[in-house]
């Protein structure tokens, strides 16, 4: 049996990187564990348009509030969205909606129609 | 009896103005202030009137009644009028002047040196500022980055006071008299009232001059002139020059209504040249967001100017909309910095926004005025289509966002101020149906009388209107040298 002697200095250096790959884990991983979970919903499809559902939320209830009851439902929602976001990410969407004028306006900011109507939907299927 | 060739009536900007550009002429010229060369509480308080509907200054709170007149208290921004803001445009009532800019191009850059504004740079400033710091790129839309310039004084303390500025000046000119404490009281017509006789002037202590000029030209400012000539019906009943019965209306200022929007930025702070002056050689500038001519006419708005005022802390709400909306398009806004924005507002002309004489009398016998002030729920509508597409053209570009802060009328007149700019109340038309002036400023049917500064303006612009009315004066006095040769 060989017996392996280290110096302070590699152990040190060693120690370090350790520590290091373990706070880029922890923050990789953190925001992970603390982002919202969601359940299975019939328009995960176009949620996943969404990169950032969690802010997508309070968008969404604000328009609502805004729109005092007279929102769409899921359904019809999502009848308008599909088309519009089938083979096109929402990047795509919102700017060719930007370039048409196709605006929403929720508490005032001034928004592409699709994200607005997304954001309802999520609000809807929280 | 005091005779001179020209008798200017009131020492601000548009008399002072008249006097040095008429000052290497054989023109003898009398120019009466009302006030002194300071503030005097009972001068000023010839200025008192009433106002009604839609909230305004007190009219005795609005100007100032000494020599330099109004520039003593202005802010010295200094923007040229737009070449749309002289055409007849269907969509905006009553408009167009019975010239184009072309016509009052020769006399800005004399205009901007009266007023020490620096090198004209207005439209050639985008590179010149750039140089010191980015702009923000808005895009491609119906939004630009414009530009003011300030007025200022040599040491660059701003801006220029005409009284104190100009004093020296008048004191030089040969065939200049000024009298201080001088008030106009009445224009007395001929008795065919073709022309204008006489002018009865009169100080608070008592005294009265009797003066017969040649000509006559009104520098009151657009609330004083208007009053003058509707007091002075001795001869024609309605006024001097209100025939038609326009004198006092279409009255107009900016109105400011204050925090109107919010700005985000995503790259983060603003130069600071969006928030105040900044220095670039001999002129100070300050950026302006201001909606493009193709804008005008295809959607149909008039001018407004938006500036920058101070940066806003975002609400979680706020957060959450430029994150979802900035990753929507693929921007990066994880510097956004939020900033208020405010403006100042072109209104369209409305004859029923005006001035009328009531029965109550000032210290020298003089009728006081009622202001009925209006805003229409259009002029705030086209203000905010200006902004909402200023939202489109940001996002689009991946640079910015706007939220629109006021919908209701309420929440608009709440935050309404004012610009302190009077204007229209004597407007210019060929037509003497339409205007009190001719295209010379001349009173229609009033041969030697004629009126100076920003109540000739038909329609307002919304830049603000002392460079404007000093360009329009300087050409009243090229006009001016013609008809006293």
């Amino acid at each position: 049996m060989s017996e392996r002697s280290y110096s302070r200095r590699a152990v040190t250096i060693g120690g370090g990187i350790a520590a290091a790959l373990g706070i880029a884990a922890i923050g990789v991983t953190v925001p992970r564990l603390f982002r919202r979970h969601y359940a299975a919903s019939p328009y995960d499809d176009l949620f996943a348009k969404l990169i950032d559902r969690d802010a997508a939320l309070p968008v969404g209830h604000a328009a609502l509030e805004q729109w005092n009851g007279k929102a769409p439902t899921r359904t019809m929602l999502a009848a308008t969205l599909r088309p519009r976001l089938e083979r096109r990410t929402l990047a795509e969407v919102s700017n060719a909606e930007l370039a048409q004028g196709n605006l929403r306006e929720v508490q005032g900011w001034v928004l592409p129609e699709s994200l607005v109507l997304l954001c309802v939907l999520a609000a809807l299927e929280r | 009896m005091l005779e001179p060739d020209l008798a200017i009536l009131g020492g601000g900007p548009a008399g002072v103005s008249l006097a040095l550009a008429l000052a290497h002429t054989p023109i003898r010229t009398m120019l009466f202030e009302s006030g002194g060369l300071e503030f005097d509480a009972a001068t000023q308080a010839l200025y008192a009137g009433r106002e009604a509907g839609v909230r305004y200054l007190p009219l005795d709170g609005s100007r100032l009644r000494y020599l330099g007149g109004s520039t003593n208290h202005w802010g010295g921004w200094c923007r040229p009028l737009d070449a749309i803001d002289f055409e007849k445009r269907d969509w905006v009532a009553h408009s167009g002047w019975p010239f184009g800019i072309a016509t009052l191009k020769p006399y800005f850059k004399r205009a901007q040196g009266l007023l020490e504004a620096g090198a004209w740079v207005y439209d050639r400033a985008d590179p010149i500022m750039g140089s010191q710091a980015p702009l923000m790129p808005v895009g491609d839309g119906g939004v630009y980055t414009s530009w003011f310039q300030f007025s200022k004084t040599r040491d660059g303390v701003l801006p220029t006071h005409f009284g104190d500025r100009y004093a020296g000046d008048l004191k030089q000119i040969p065939n200049l008299r000024v009298f201080l404490h001088a008030n106009a009281t009445a224009l007395n017509l001929s008795a065919n009232a073709a022309s204008l006789a006489s002018i009865d002037v009169a100080t608070l202590t008592g005294r009265k001059i009797a003066v017969k000029p040649k000509v006559v030209v009104l520098a009151m400012g657009a609330i004083e002139n208007a009053r003058l000539m509707l007091a002075s019906n001795g001869v024609a009943t309605t006024g001097v020059g209100n025939q038609n019965g326009l004198v006092g209306r279409y009255f107009a200022d900016h109105p400011i209504p204050r925090d109107t929007a919010t700005l985000v930025h995503f790259a983060g702070d603003l130069p600071g040249y969006y928030f105040n002056g900044a220095q670039a050689g001999d002129a100070v500038l300050r950026a302006t967001f201001a909606p493009t001519e193709e804008f005008k006419r295809t959607r149909k708005v008039v001018g407004s100017l938006t500036t920058v005022e101070n940066p806003v802390e975002m609400t979680e709400l706020d957060k959450a909309a430029i994150v979802t909306a900035a990753l929507a398009v693929g921007a990066d806004a994880s510097n956004a910095r939020a900033y208020s924005l405010g403006c100042g507002l072109e209104l369209e002309p409305d004859p029923d926004r005006r001035l009328t004489l009531t029965a109550e009398r000032d210290a020298l016998g003089m009728p006081r005025l009622k202001l009925f002030n209006k805003v229409s729920d259009r002029d705030f509508q086209r203000y905010r289509d200006t902004m909402r597409e200023f939202g489109r053209q940001l996002l689009a570009a991946g640079t910015g966002m706007i939220r629109l802060n006021y919908s209701t009328r309420g929440e608009w007149e709440n935050a309404l101020d004012w610009g302190d700019h009077h204007l229209g109340t004597t407007r210019m038309h060929n037509d003497p149906a339409q205007g009190v002036v001719d295209a010379n400023s001349k009173v229609h049917d009033t041969s030697n009388l004629f009126v100076a500064g920003s109540g000739v303006f038909p329609t307002y612009s919304a830049s603000n209107p002392t460079l404007n009315l000093i360009a329009l004066t300087l050409r009243l006095a090229q006009h001016l040298k013609g008809v006293l040769r």
